[in-house]
């Protein structure tokens, strides 16, 4: 199969996966019908999991692993979830992606994925003393186009 | 608590017609309690969730 990234871009992502600090675990999770973007999806994921040794990737399906979507709210394929992978210990820090990273977002994954790595979200003190204070769950999505 | 999903639009259009997208980034906050077009600054962010959050 064709690549999708080119060697040029590769040699960029390790450039910008040089300060990785801890290890990232990458969830895919697919679908077998009615979904157009999954095979890329999953193939653009391993090809960047392929560059560092501190990414790993598991490879679920949406139907087949339904307890594990529920868990991780996982309700769309293709959906992705950036974890930090401590020994064999997975911390869910919230982190989704519904439909394929590609164009911006592919900008977009990669800075997730040095975030998680950096176990620091780069938000303000403010922020995280009322984040922490939270007592229902807020969801966040933002819609984007690959353009 | 607080969960931030991409959503591409166009390979989720039922859920992008549902939220009214029509400029993105679109940040759409707890199934539509709120709807923010554009690039959101952190402080206009936790405001948004304050407001919402408050209800």
């Amino acid at each position: 199969m064709a690549k999708l990234l080119t060697d040029d871009v590769v040699k960029q992502i390790e450039e910008a996966f040089a300060p990785m600090k801890e290890n990232v675990q990458v969830m895919f999770f697919g679908q077998k019908e009615d979904c157009q973007y999954c095979s890329d999806t999953q193939q653009l994921l391993e090809e960047v999991v392929d560059i560092s040794d501190k990414l790993s990737i598991e490879i679920y399906d949406l139907d087949d692993d339904a307890d594990l979507a529920e868990k991780f709210n996982v309700d769309k394929a293709p959906g992705t979830v950036l974890a930090a992978k401590d020994g064999d210990s997975i911390s869910d820090f919230g982190i989704r992606y519904a439909g394929i990273p590609s164009g911006h977002e592919f900008t977009s994954l990669i800075q997730d994925i040095l975030l998680v790595s950096g176990r620091d979200s780069g938000l303000a003190q403010e922020t995280r003393d009322f984040l922490k204070e939270l007592t229902e769950p807020v969801l966040l999505q933002v819609f984007v186009t690959p353009t | 608590m607080v969960q931030a999903e991409m959503v591409e639009a166009t390979e989720f259009q039922a859920l992008s017609n549902k939220y009214n997208v029509s400029g993105v980034p679109q940040t759409t906050i707890n199934d539509g309690a709120a709807n923010i077009t554009g690039a959101v600054p952190e402080s206009n962010m936790i405001a948004e969730i304050k407001r919402i959050t408050a209800k």
